[in-house]
Order: structure tokens, then C-alpha cells, then sequence
């Protein structure tokens, strides 16, 4: 008898047990069948996201920051003894001497491909239009930068599996795909808040495209930029039609559009990501920490600097070379100390308003002379620090800090129309702010909040200069450089003219070893 | 229960009794059991076979019991042959034991079953008890250290409970742990320890990780086989390719019931030191660099001795065992309290075995086995990190402290410090992390012999691992470097959950299909289950701290601010395991032996293009010894062994064959988070194995040789994915092409050179040899990612065609430029090159045994040769620049007649290889045997152990056994340290004895 129930108990555990179909379960994350059953409300929920994985790559110092400014006269990240070699990584932006491997290369690249992937992939799950307007701007936007940096662009259908190597567009393809893009989405795209992909954003960018639209073409064109007028008048369009919108006023004081508060008072901000102060940010409290020394308040991780030629282009008493800016919570400053933009010579402390020291014991006395590899016993303070977001001291330290992160703005808009009149373009009058190139730029020059004194003339390389005081550290200097044709020129801790190819970054090796697509620059 | 009403039936018994007895009477038996020199062996278990009738054996031996003239006896003892005897009337009897290694009837524990140890067509080490290392052990993988050929064991660090690195037949990891399989009598484990992980601290997170086997009381096992070769693991398939560890716990012996204890108590204390400057060094090195003077802050400290202590270790086993014929039982109950010798570090565990065998049914064909380990172990973690800063992690901290400037005046902790620079004793005060894992293991295995050949067993377990972990930096630490909090406090607490469910059948078949030919063989069917969840909370203190209240800040975590509050929670994909396995042994004369096996693995894990996966083996043996022709009295053994097969791994993170969408914050979703392959398949490991076994002059003297090769192909290794897909991946899981091949000889030599009855000297060593390159690849592989100043994204470590795995690969150094004090490299250092190998080519164990009337000395030592180690300490946290900051320096780099230029730029170079030979004496034991102390207590011996008493090498840092776990993209590194817990030395005072 018990034998007979054994084989029995055998027999229905092996029958219950023995035949499991393997199925993947996943009791953390969704599925995609999971996402497209959720309507609307799933597409919204990855639209948000797409926005928050746009944080890393524009707001982190190892990314969009590193590449358009460290390699350009504003920004130095200069090896310090034992700190910050880092393999060169640093040293070969600014040198421009950067390679397939170069970390920072690497990992912008995929970022930025990611983005791409992202907001495509919102596409197949049905958005409403303004969802897929809004999916398919944020892509422009990356776009834009792949092109400018690689003049590649991946690509993929919705839908389209990832095992397969993606597609590309270069050059002067991936620009008319990204103008077709822009143009036929603007009528989806909502007016506001600037936070989220808007009308005037992609407009902004819109003009981006047609001005750089001679330089975009080809490999070729790059070095030797042509620009068309019909260009030229689109561009200067395109910032009539944002003016006209009447969103837009200049602050009080330059650094409200970057400070804490800027989601209100940032009142020239067109395009932003919104970092909320306490509860979800980027890494934009790097801007200061990646330039303040240790003993500094908040303590920073004393790394880069901003060279002195490049600080000596603003005149004495021009306002965006820093102010003492309070936020809530900072230190009371009874020295009236410059708290946000450029900080040369000695240091104070914010309570007491002593002299500070660096980490031997000596004065804490940041110099104008830097160099690509500190070797003094000085090498803890060289160099000029610049940031232009004032530091969120309430929420510093919990690392979301609420400064919003600033993509696009009008006075950007403003110069960028000017430099279009410049180039060919007829002037126009639009809002208050003249209808000549010089008009446009003394007005931003000789507002209050800048306090500088108006120009009395305005060529292209002052208004080159002027688009470097006015947009400093704000991740377009390399764009400009090269429509400028001044990039690969000799400039301070770069005595020589670079090579050709560093006019384009490198594909990074190992995409090249994945993607036969994508085809190495020419020179690397 | 039903009376017996029939007084028919009643009467009959009794008369079937009275018959039985009568023919045969019962009668004392009296007897001397000795071992193979004569000495009479005490605490023997004298049984009639198949009754419940046993005794033990006296202090010399002797024994007496009530036996029928035609009964059996059965003598056994743990570390001898059971060895049957027939009473044939004899009312006297004596007998001797072999020792089990000598034995050729040795059981050993294959996959799904047993094997005697002549009939082994595999390569199968096993280890006994008696061979163990002996001393202060937190894990089992401690006992078998240095004891087997082809078994590399390194101490990750010195931590207590630390985890251990374990490569059988060298390095063919390219990605994952590369850990064997671990299987606890039948139940095969995960592998993963349920200890949750903390993140950043401000010191740093990646703590050494606890190691997987610390629930198991090493006192609670009676033996450890290794299955090396393919043939001999194939049966565990898709998880095998790294070898499979077979651990079997300690069992009931039916007799009377005794309890066994033991207790040692220990001191333990920092076997090598890393040296530095010291205080009068400091101020010579301060003028000599021409730092400034104000960096003499006219004291006189040792950070390191300050945050070292005498680390106390104690250890109590207690087990009671018996049983009869038909139900055997043993309870046990293990603690063990050991201090690290780092201040605030240490592991106590609490463990306990309860296993029981039992027989039903008159015929005792339906068996049961029961085994339940209950466990909980308690960490104390010190602020040691494999990945901070330099100065953020204790060691490091210790290192470069300044030697002229005080930790403490009075008892009270001064120059807390801030920024990059902290007081190492003030910060190991301010750190408490502590973890509590508690595990049960438990299985139940009823089993059905349908005839004396064919037997049914079901056996179901589960494995549950819980883990808490809280942990908390004090107000008086000041990060303001790394958070911008000054001085609030943290608070940091979390749990996970791992559980494995696993279902067998198995059928086992052992039958004579002819006068000569035996046929043994397993068929069985297997599922298993594996998960793993937690979750974690933390907050930084409110403005103002936490408080200075001396209490645990996680006691009370809510009241931390409130825009710090982290809290998340995670469950890992399941995995399912599914499998059908076979197993046919062929014994033809005991001359020839002929073993295939098949394993059929399906996973959840794999793509949906190849779920399934066959595993097979081949195996031939050849008795030589047993043939007619061959007659040589000297040689009692010889074999040949000849073995093929094929097993797989497939330790690759769960889902990622299948494209996942992942949740963002607020309500988002992050979008697709994976590169999804449905292409994704274990990797295949295939490898040939001869080998002979030979036994000379009555076994007093044991060969066994091995030649092994193995390849190691379909590569898992997450791949650079396309730029264009998810944007928080940037690798997609594949097989590659290419391969790692090991080869090599290992040889194991037993001999018993001197056994006189008063004296005995054994002695045994071991030795691999292994030769490991790659090839084949499309792109080369890097990991060894550096940490500390100046090194962020450097990996220092290659994994290419044409190289062995993990080959050191960076810049050449060429020495000093004499002028200027700065390096020179090959090609100014914009070349990389093969700068060393870290994989030993000669791996050495060698044991011997002394025996002097009542005394026993044992020694172990074991070595590796022919590796280097990578001193990421020398090059990143105690190098030239660091007295420019007022930080002390590696006395190497002061001493150099070169005086390093503080301009030379920080950077990984070959001249941070250091040789990595060594010789180390791991385990010595001295022993005194007591015997029996009146009529209670019997088998009383006292012991002293030391463990690594010494230790021969020229590596500079703590100890070059070490493998700080510097992982890239889940690529493991091989031999880099890193300011890691350092190696402890221990003597421990023991006694042993039963009742």
C-alpha cells in the first residue's frame, strides 16, 4: 500500500514539477507589451524620463561641459600633482589632442546616441502629438550636438530591435532631417513652460541649425564655412518670431537665470531642464565643485579653471564677471566677496571673511597663470575659477540642488541674430532691441545687469568675443569657435595650431567595432 | 496504536522469536580494534549489524558486546574504513582499521551520488577531517586551503568572514565571480550572500565582500571533495565549468550516544605591516622635499598600530550524535566570537546543524534524511573600501596620517580633520556598520529502495538568507569634500533577501548485470528556484546632527532631514533552472571502468533561442594492477584515468535576454534599460584530463598525477553595445568568440615515510602548474580599474589574444630621470605594454605530520610562484605628492636614491609590479592526546595552532595573497591590492574531548 502511494506521490510531483516552462518573469520592471497597455499616461511617464536622462549628459562636467569648453579657450582641467590626471583625459581636451579612446569622447557619444534611441522609442508606443512633438525636439536638440561634435547621427525606427546596428546620417543629411524634424513639428509643440520642449525652443534651435547650416555640410566645411544669406534671414526669422512672443524679458541681474530660483526668475531662460531643488536635480552643482578648492565653502574638488586671456576680455566693471550673489542659506559674506562667476586672488572665508589657505598652509590665492601639468609647489591654486550658477547652499549638500540648468536663452537668440545681419542677413526690428548687429549687441551690453559699456562698432570677431562674455561656460563655445573659424587656432596653453581632424571628434573605437555604419573622421 | 488482539498471531511472533534466538545464542564478544600500527584505537563504534545493538571502544581499544555467532559486526570511526568483521561463533575478536585515504573502498561523494575510490574515472580530490586546516576558521573553503592540487584559494583580505577567491585549474574567468559550485550534502547554492551592501558613506562604498559559505560551521563537516575535471562535473551541467565543491556535514553513528566539544580561544595581530615613514623619517623627508616645517606637528604616532589591535578569537562546538540501526541523529551547536585586528572589525556566528537519517518499514526500504542548518552571523564591517579614495577609506587613511601630528590627547580624539585628510581613529569611532545575516538551509530527502539495485530518493530544500545591515557615521565626522554636510551624520539602513528553492528525483541504480560487469548509474530530474530582493533606507542628520547622544542614529532615522531621505527597493529577475540528468558507470573486472553522464539544462536566464543545453561526459579508467600480467608486490595501486567533457557557466546578470522598461522617479518611466539578446547562452567550457594514480609499499606512499586542458569558449561577457539604444546601458550581454585556455599538471604525493608505533612522520605535497593564454577575440578586454589620486578610469589590467587572462598592461616604466626626479616611460608613456602576468605558474601546498608518543605536530604551508601584484597602495595613496599635502609617504619612496619630483605626474606605470612569490606558513598545529579521563571523558586532547606564522615574499604591501576586487564592467581583476584589511596572525589554544 505505501509503496503504491510513494509511487503515486512520485508520479504527481514529477507531473506537477517536471514539466515548468521556463518563462523570464520579472517582478521589477515592465515589459514592453506592459508599457503599451498603460495608454497615454505610460507615454507621458517615458516622456518625463527622457527629459531626466538629458541630465547626465548636459549637466554632469564629464560631458557636453567638458567637451564644448574644455577644449575650446574658456576651460582647462589641468593635472595637479597627484590630483586630476586621470589618465590625461583632461589635459588632451584642451590640447586637442584627443583620440578614439578618449573616455570623455566615449561616453558623450553614447549619451547623446542614447538620448536619440529614447525619445524614438516614445514613438511606438502611440504618443499623443504633442508627446511625439516633444520626444522628436528632444532629439533635434541631441542631434544637433552629434552632428556639430561627430558629424555622424545613429538612428533607428520606433520599434526597431537594438541588436541590429543602427543607422546613420551624416553631415549635411542629418541636418536637413533634423531642419525637417523642427519645422514640421512646431506647430505641436506647446508655448511653454520653458522646462519642456517648446515652440521658441525649437525655434532657437531652428536658428542654431541655419547658422551653422555652411559649416554642417560636409567634413570639408567645417574648416572653411560658407554662410547664405537666405540662411542668414531664416535665422533672423526665427528670432523675430520669439521676440515677437513677448515670453521673454532680461533679468535684473545676469545671474538670476541661473540661480536657485531660476524655474521663476530666470525670465531670459527659453529652454531649460528643471532641477528641483531637494527632490530630483542633475549634477549641476558640479559647475562649482569641479572648479572650488577643498578649503572653499562648499568644499570643491579644486580641478578646473578658465584661462586669464580668456578673462581679460571683459572690461572692468562689466557685471557678468561676477557679483556677490546671496541665495537662501549662504554664508553672510561680510566682505561682500564675488560668489559666483570668475574668483581670482585671494580667497575668503564667507562667515568670517579670513583669508583662506590651501592644503600646505599657504595663502589661498588663485593666480591668472595656469598650466596644462602643475609641477610648483603653487599647484593647489593656479589658475582662474569661473561658474556661473550661484551655489544652492540649502541643497548642496543633499546633492539635488534647484538651480535649473539653462539650454537655451535669448540673449543667445539676440547675439545670434545679430551675427546673422553680420553674415548677409537683412535686419529686421522685432521687440525693443534694434534692428543692427551693433544695436542688438550693446543692448545686451549696456543693460544693468551686464553694466558694460557699448561697443562702438561690431565686427565679427568682437562679436565673437561679445557671444564668449555673454554665453561663457554655457557649452556652446566650441560650436562658435568653429563657425568663427577659430578653433583649431592657438590659444592660450595651446601655442599652436591644431591638426585638421580635431575640427571633428573621433568616433570612439570600440562603436566603430560595433557599427560598420559608422565610419571613422577623416585623420583618426 | 491497534492492540494486537489475535492471540494466534501473538503466539507466532513469540515463537519466531524464541526461534531465532535459538539458533544462533547470543554471546560476548570481546575485542581489540588498533590501527594500522598496532595502537589501540579509542571511541570505535562497535555494532551488530542489523540490530540496534552497539558500544564504543574503550581508551585501548577494547570493546565487548552481545552477539549472535552468526551476526556481523561493523566497526566504524570517523577517519577509518568501516570494516565489517563476521562473529563466527568467535568470542574473540580483533581487528584493525585502515585509515580512509589509504583505503581503496573510500566512499567518495561524486554528483547525485557516491563512488568508491578505485572504481573513479575522474580527477576527484577529496579531503577528510582528519586532513583539514585546523585553527580559527569562519567559512569551509578555510579547511581544504593549500591542501588540494589545482586548487588556488586566495583570502581576498584579512577581513574575519572575508570572502575567498577560488580558481580549480587557474583563471578562466572573464566575466563573473569564477567561483566553483558549491554543493551541501545534495544541495547545490547560490552563491551569493544575502549581506546587503551599503552605498557611498563617505568612505567609500565597496566594502570586501562577506563570504557566501559563512553559514556553515566548518566543524560541522566531515568532508570536502573536489570535482575537478569535466567528467567528473559535467552532471551539474550549465554551472559547473568552474568546478564543483562538494561539502558533506558530519552524521549520527548508531550507537550510544555521545557528545563531542571543543573549545579554543585565540589572539590574533597584523602579520606584515606596510612600512611608512615614521615621525623622525617625516621631518628628515619635510627638509628633504622642502615641504614646509609647519607640517611638524611635533608628535609622534603610528595611525596604523592606533587603528590595529590584539583581535581576540574564540570558539565552542558542542555536538551530541547517535543513534541505531534505523535512526541516527546528530545536534550541534557552534559559536564562534572573532575579532578583526582591525579596531570595530569582526564576524560572530552563531550555528547549528540537526540532521537525522531514519529507516521505516521492516524491511527499512523507505529512508528518510532530514537536515536543517540554522545559522546567523554578525559583522562588524570597518570603513575599508575596495574603490574609495585614498583618503576616504581606513587603511589608506592610516597610512598617510602625518607621524608627527596626535590622534588623541588623553582619551579624547583630536584633529578629527575634514576635507580629504581624517583622523583614522576618529573616523573608525565615527563609522558603525553592522551586519546580521541569518540562513536556514534545510532539506528533507525521503527515498524508497524498490530492490537491493534500484533505489528512488525525492529530496527538497530550500535556502533562505536574510540580511540587515545598519550602518551610521557620526555628527563629528565633517564631509564637506564630498556632501557638503557639515558635520549632520548619516544613517543607512538596509535588508535583502535571497531564497533558492530546489525540487530532485533522482533514480539510482547499482546492479550486476554479469559476474563481471557492474552497472552504477543515476537518472534524475531537477528544478531550482532562485531569488533575491531588498531594499534600503537612508538620511543625513537634520541641521544640527543627528546628536551627541551616543546613540545609534539608524535607531531613529526618520528624524534625519527630510530631503536627504534615499529609500529603494529591488527584486532581481527570477531564475528558473530546469534539468534532466543521467549517469552510467560500467565496472568490468574492477579492471576496466567506463563512466558517461549527460546533464540537460534549461534557463530562464537564456535567450529564447537557445534555452536548453546538453552537457556531456566521457570517462575511462584502466585498473593496471588488477591485470594478471602485472605483478610487482611493491605497487598496490596503479590506474590510469582518461576523461573528456564538456560543462557551462552561466553567471551573467538574469533578464538580460529580454528588453526590460525600468521606472524612473515621480511616476516616470526610464525607457527601455537594456540591450536585450535572445541569442544569450551559457558558456562552454570543454577539457581533457589523463591522469594516473599509483600506490606503492602497501599505501605507504600515494601518486596521483593529472594533465588537464581546457577551453574555455562562447565567452559571456557584456559587449560595447551600439551607441544607439538604451541610454542607461551601455553593454549588451553576448557570447564572444574567442577563448581562454588553460593547461597544466597537477600532482599530489602522499607518503607515510616513517609509521613506528611511538613515532610517525608523514609527509604530503602538492603542486600545479598552469600555463593560461587567451585567443581568439575581436577586441581586446581591459578591467583592473585603479583608485586613488589621479587614476580615475585607468585600468591597469588586459584580457587579449596572444596573453595570459588578466596580463598587466600599462606604461613601461624606465626609472628615474636623475635631474629632473620625474619617470621616464617606454615611448614617453603613450604605449601600452605586457608588463606582468598575475596568474602564478606554480601553485605549492605542502603538508607534513610529526607524531611522538602522545604529541602530533602538523605544518602546512603553501605558496604560489611566478605571479606579480599590482601595489595601487604604493601608487596612489602613499606616493611623493602625498607629503606635498602633509601626508606621509611609502619609506621605499624616501629611501630611493632618486628623490621623486612632486611634478611627476601620478599615473599607472610598471613600476608598481612587485614580484608576487611567496611561501607561506599558513596552519601549524601541536597537539597532546590526553585519552580518557576517568569513565566520562574520553578522546581528550589539547592543541596550540598558529596560522600564518610567517610568511617569505618581496612583496612590500601587506601580504602578497590578495585580491582586492578591482572589477570593471563586471570583467573580475586577478592580484591588484589596495589598501586592504590587512592579513592576520593568530595562535589559538584549544581543547578537544567527548563524553
Amino acid at each position: 500500500m505505501l509503496r503504491k502511494i510513494l509511487i503515486m506521490l512520485m508520479f504527481i510531483s514529477v507531473i506537477s514539477l517536471g514539466c515548468t516552462k521556463l518563462d523570464s518573469k520579472f517582478e521589477g520592471q515592465l515589459t514592453a507589451n506592459q508599457v503599451q497597455s498603460g495608454g497615454n499616461a505610460n507615454t507621458a511617464a517615458l516622456l518625463s524620463g527622457l527629459y531626466n536622462s538629458m541630465q547626465t549628459p548636459f549637466q554632469d562636467q564629464t560631458r557636453t561641459y567638458c567637451l564644448w569648453e574644455m577644449t575650446t579657450d574658456e576651460l582647462i582641467g589641468p593635472t595637479r600633482g597627484p590630483d586630476w590626471d586621470d589618465n590625461g583625459v583632461w589635459r588632451v581636451l584642451h590640447a586637442q589632442k584627443y583620440d578614439g579612446e578618449n573616455l570623455r569622447i566615449v561616453e558623450e557619444f553614447k549619451d547623446l546616441s542614447g538620448l536619440d534611441f529614447g525619445a524614438t522609442d516614445i514613438l511606438r508606443y502611440s504618443p499623443t502629438a504633442q508627446q511625439a512633438a516633444e520626444a522628436r525636439m528632444v532629439r533635434a536638440f541631441v542631434d544637433v550636438l552629434l552632428l556639430d561634435g561627430w558629424g555622424q547621427v545613429t538612428y533607428r525606427d520606433p520599434g526597431e530591435s537594438v541588436i541590429q546596428p543602427s543607422r546613420v546620417r551624416s553631415n549635411a543629411d542629418a541636418l536637413n532631417f533634423i531642419i525637417t524634424e523642427l519645422e514640421a513639428i512646431i506647430p505641436q509643440l506647446p508655448d511653454g513652460p520653458a522646462s519642456a520642449a517648446n515652440k521658441n525652443a525649437a525655434r532657437a534651435l531652428l536658428m542654431k541649425c541655419y547658422l551653422n547650416k555652411g559649416v554642417w555640410q560636409s567634413n570639408e566645411s567645417r574648416l572653411n564655412p560658407t554662410f547664405a544669406a537666405a540662411d542668414m534671414n531664416k535665422v533672423i526669422a526665427l528670432a523675430d518670431q520669439i521676440i515677437n512672443s513677448g515670453t521673454y524679458t532680461f533679468t535684473a541681474n545676469y545671474f538670476d537665470n541661473f540661480a536657485p530660483n531660476n524655474t521663476t526668475i530666470g525670465k531670459e531662460n527659453i529652454f531649460t531642464a528643471e532641477n528641483k531643488g531637494g527632490v530630483q536635480a542633475g549634477n549641476i552643482r558640479s559647475r562649482w565643485h569641479s572648479t572650488m578648492h577643498y578649503n572653499q565653502n562648499p568644499g570643491g574638488w579644486n580641478g578646473f579653471a578658465t584661462l586669464s586671456d580668456f578673462y581679460n576680455k571683459f572690461e572692468t566693471g562689466d557685471k557678468r564677471k561676477g557679483v556677490n550673489y546671496p541665495t537662501p542659506s549662504s554664508p553672510p559674506n561680510p566682505g561682500n566677496r564675488i560668489t559666483v562667476g570668475f574668483l581670482v586672488g585671494q580667497q575668503h572665508d564667507l562667515t568670517t571673511d579670513a583669508n583662506l589657505k590651501d592644503r600646505t598652509g599657504a595663502p589661498l590665492i588663485f593666480t591668472p597663470e595656469v598650466k596644462s601639468v602643475e609641477v610648483g609647489t603653487n599647484l593647489e591654486v593656479t589658475g582662474i575659477r569661473a561658474y556661473k550658477y550661484p551655489i544652492d547652499f540649502v541643497n548642496d549638500g543633499g546633492g539635488n540642488v534647484d538651480n535649473d540648468y539653462v539650454y537655451l536663452r535669448l540673449a543667445d537668440v539676440l547675439l545670434m541674430k545679430a551675427e546673422a545681419i553680420l553674415r548677409g542677413g537683412t535686419g529686421t526690428t522685432a521687440g525693443v532691441y534694434g534692428s543692427t548687429a551693433l544695436a542688438l549687441v550693446n543692448y545686451i551690453r549696456t543693460l544693468p545687469s551686464r553694466g558694460a559699456t557699448a561697443l562702438a562698432s561690431v565686427n565679427l570677431d568682437q562679436l565673437l568675443d561679445e557671444r564668449g562674455r555673454e554665453l561663457y561656460l554655457e557649452s556652446w563655445r566650441r560650436q562658435d569657435l568653429i563657425r568663427f573659424g577659430k578653433y583649431l587656432a592657438p590659444f592660450q596653453e595651446k601655442n599652436y595650431q591644431s591638426d585638421n581632424k580635431y575640427i571633428l571628434f573621433p568616433i570612439p573605437n570600440r562603436f566603430l567595432a560595433v557599427n560598420p555604419n559608422l565610419k571613422q573622421n577623416p585623420g583618426y | 496504536m491497534r492492540k494486537i488482539k489475535s492471540p494466534r498471531l501473538l503466539s507466532l511472533l513469540v515463537a519466531l522469536f524464541l526461534l531465532v534466538q535459538n539458533v544462533f545464542a547470543q554471546s560476548v564478544v570481546t575485542g581489540t580494534v588498533s590501527d594500522q600500527n598496532g595502537k589501540g584505537l579509542p571511541g570505535v563504534t562497535v555494532a551488530v549489524k542489523g540490530t540496534s545493538t552497539a558500544t564504543q571502544t574503550d581508551n585501548d581499544g577494547k570493546f565487548s558486546i552481545i552477539a549472535a555467532g552468526n551476526a556481523v559486526l561493523v566497526f566504524s570511526s570517523v577517519g577509518y574504513a568501516t570494516t565489517e568483521v563476521p562473529v563466527q561463533n568467535r568470542t574473540s575478536i580483533a581487528t584493525t582499521l585502515g585509515t580512509q585515504e589509504s583505503s581503496l573502498n573510500e566512499v567518495v561523494v561524486i554528483g547525485y551520488g557516491t563512488s568508491r575510490r578505485r572504481d573513479l574515472t575522474g580527477a576527484v580530490s577529496s579531503v577528510n577531517e582528519k586532513n583539514f586546516n585546523k585553527g580559527v576558521l569562519t567559512s569551509p573553503d578555510q579547511l581544504i586551503q593549500g591542501k588540494v592540487a589545482g586548487v588556488q584559494i586566495t583570502n581576498n583580505s584579512g577581513q574575519p568572514g572575508g570572502a575567498t577567491t577560488i580558481k580549480i585549474r587557474g583563471n578562466s574567468t572573464v566575466t563573473g565571480s569564477g567561483q566553483p559550485l558549491f554543493v551541501v550534502d545534495g544541495v547545490p547554492l547560490s552563491g551569493t550572500s544575502p549581506r546587503p551592501g551599503v552605498g557611498d558613506i563617505g568612505f567609500g562604498g565597496g566594502n570586501p565582500a562577506s563570504n557566501p559559505l559563512n553559514f556553515i560551521n566548518p566543524a560541522d563537516i566531515v568532508s570536502i571533495d573536489i570535482l575537478k575535471d569535466a567528467s567528473a562535473t559535467a552532471i551539474y551541467g550549465s554551472r559547473a565549468a568552474y568546478g564543483v565543491v562538494l561539502i558533506t556535514t558530519k552524521k549520527g553513528q548508531s550507537g550510544q550516544a555521545k557528545i563531542d566539544f571543543n573549545a579554543s580561544y585565540g589572539v590574533s595581530s597584523i602579520m606584515k605591516k606596510i612600512e611608512v615613514l615614521n615621525a623622525q623619517q617625516f621631518r628628515q623627508a619635510l627638509t628633504y622635499y622642502n615641504v614646509s616645517a609647519s607640517n611638524d606637528k611635533g608628535g609622534d604616532v603610528d595611525a596604523l598600530d592606533a587603528i590595529l589591535r590584539k583581535g581576540r578569537v574564540q570558539n565552542y562546538n558542542v555536538a551530541v550524535s547517535g543513534g541505531t540501526e534505523t535512526g541516527r541523529y546528530r545536534l550541534s551547536l557552534g559559536y564562534l566570537d572573532q575579532q578583526g585586528i582591525v579596531r570595530k572589525s569582526g564576524i560572530k556566528k552563531y550555528t547549528a546543524d540537526l540532521n537525522a537519517n531514519f529507516k521505516f518499514l521492516p524491511s527499512k526500504k523507505l529512508g528518510l534524511d532530514v537536515n536543517i542548518i540554522p545559522s546567523q552571523y554578525i559583522e562588524d564591517i570597518a570603513p575599508i573600501s575596495n574603490d574609495a579614495g585614498a583618503g576616504n577609506s581606513l587603511i589608506g587613511m592610516a597610512l598617510q596620517w602625518n607621524p608627527t601630528l596626535p590622534l588623541k590627547v588623553g582619551d579624547s580624539i583630536v584633529n578629527v580633520g575634514g576635507n580629504s585628510i581624517f583622523n583614522p581613529l576618529g573616523v573608525s569611532e565615527a563609522i558603525n556598520d553592522q551586519s546580521k545575516v541569518t540562513t536556514v538551509l534545510a532539506s528533507i530527502a525521503p527515498s524508497y529502495k524498490f530492490t537491493n539495485w534500484l533505489e528512488y530518493k525525492f529530496l527538497y530544500s530550500i535556502s533562505y538568507g536574510s540580511g540587515i545591515r545598519r550602518t551610521m557615521r557620526d555628527q563629528n565626522i565633517n564631509l564637506n569634500n564630498t556632501n557638503g554636510f557639515t558635520g549632520v551624520g548619516f544613517a543607512n539602513v538596509a535588508s535583502a533577501e535571497v531564497v533558492t528553492r530546489q525540487v530532485t528525483h533522482t533514480l539510482s541504480i547499482d546492479k550486476r548485470l554479469s559476474s563481471d560487469l557492474n552497472l552504477n548509474g543515476v537518472l534524475g530530474y531537477e528544478y531550482l528556484k532562485f531569488s533575491n530582493k531588498g531594499s534600503s533606507e537612508s538620511a543625513n542628520g537634520p541641521s544640527g546632527g543627528f546628536g551627541k547622544y551616543g546613540l545609534d542614529y539608524t535607531n531613529y532615522i526618520q528624524y534625519g532631514d527630510k530631503s536627504t531621505y534615499n529609500i529603494s527597493s529591488y527584486i532581481d529577475p527570477l531564475v528558473e533552472l530546469q534539468s534532466v540528468f543521467a549517469r552510467a558507470a560500467f565496472n568490468y573486472k574492477d579492471k576496466y571502468l567506463l563512466t558517461g553522464t549527460i546533464r540537460r539544462d534549461g534557463s530562464t536566464k537564456f535567450g529564447k533561442n537557445h534555452q536548453y543545453g546538453n552537457f556531456p561526459s566521457f570517462a575511462a579508467a584502466w585498473n593496471i594492477y588488477k591485470e594478471d600480467f602485472f605483478k610487482v608486490d611493491a605497487i598496490n595501486l596503479l590506474k590510469l584515468r582518461l576523461g573528456w567533457g564538456k560543462t557551462g557557466n552561466q553567471e551573467f546578470p538574469a533578464g538580460s535576454a529580454v528588453a526590460r522598461i525600468g521606472f524612473g522617479n515621480n511616476g516616470n518611466l526610464s525607457g527601455q534599460i537594456n540591450y536585450d539578446n535572445p541569442d544569450l547562452k551559457w558558456q562552454s567550457d570543454r577539457q581533457y584530463n589523463a591522469g594516473i594514480d599509483v600506490s606503492l609499499l602497501n599505501s605507504a606512499l600515494n601518486i596521483t598525477v593529472d594533465y588537464f586542458n581546457k577551453k574555455t569558449t562562447d565567452l559571456l561577457f557584456p559587449v560595447t553595445a551600439d551607441p544607439n539604444g538604451p541610454i542607461s546601458s551601455a553593454i549588451r550581454w553576448r557570447n564572444l568568440d574567442g577563448y581562454v585556455e588553460n593547461k597544466g599538471i597537477e600532482a599530489s604525493i602522499n607518503a607515510a615515510i616513517v609509521n613506528k608505533k611511538d613515532f610517525g612522520w608523514d609527509f604530503g605535497v602538492n603542486g600545479s602548474f598552469i600555463h593560461n593564454v587567451v585567443n581568439g577575440l575581436s577586441a581586446p578586454i581591459y578591467t583592473g580599474g585603479l583608485h586613488g589620486q589621479g587614476v580615475s578610469g585607468t585600468l591597469v589590467q588586459t584580457i587579449q589574444n596572444g596573453l595570459p587572462i588578466n596580463a598587466f598592461w600599462t606604461r613601461h616604466f624606465l626609472g628615474f630621470d636623475k635631474t629632473t626626479g620625474l619617470a621616464t616611460y617606454q615611448d614617453e608613456g603613450n604605449t601600452f605594454y605586457y608588463v606582468g602576468n598575475p596568474n602564478p605558474k606554480t601553485l605549492l601546498g605542502i603538508s607534513t605530520s610529526l607524531r611522538y608518543m602522545k604529541f602530533n605536530l602538523s605544518i602546512n604551508m603553501n605558496g604560489a610562484f611566478g605571479q606579480v601584484v599590482y601595489n595601487n597602495t604604493l601608487n596612489n595613496v602613499i606616493n611623493v605628492g602625498s607629503i606635498n599635502g602633509g601626508r606621509n609617504i611609502a619609506l621605499s619612496v624616501f629611501k630611493d636614491p632618486v628623490k621623486e619630483s612632486f611634478a611627476n605626474p601620478v599615473t599607472s606605470s610598471s613600476r608598481f609590479i612587485e614580484k608576487g612569490d611567496y611561501l607561506k606558513m599558513s596552519n601549524a598545529t601541536l597537539s597532546y592526546t590526553i585519552g580518557n579521563l576517568g569513565n566520562a571523558v574520553r578522546g581528550a586532547s589539547v592543541f596550540v595552532t598558529g596560522q600564518n606564522l610567517f610568511v617569505i615574499t618581496k612583496f612590500s604591501g601587506f601580504d602578497p595573497e590578495v585580491n582586492v576586487d578591482k572589477s570593471n564592467n563586471f570583467v573580475p581583476s586577478v592580484g591588484i591590492e589596495y589598501q586592504p584589511y590587512p592579513t592576520a596572525r593568530t595562535i589559538t589554544f584549544g581543547v578537544n574531548f567527548s563524553f
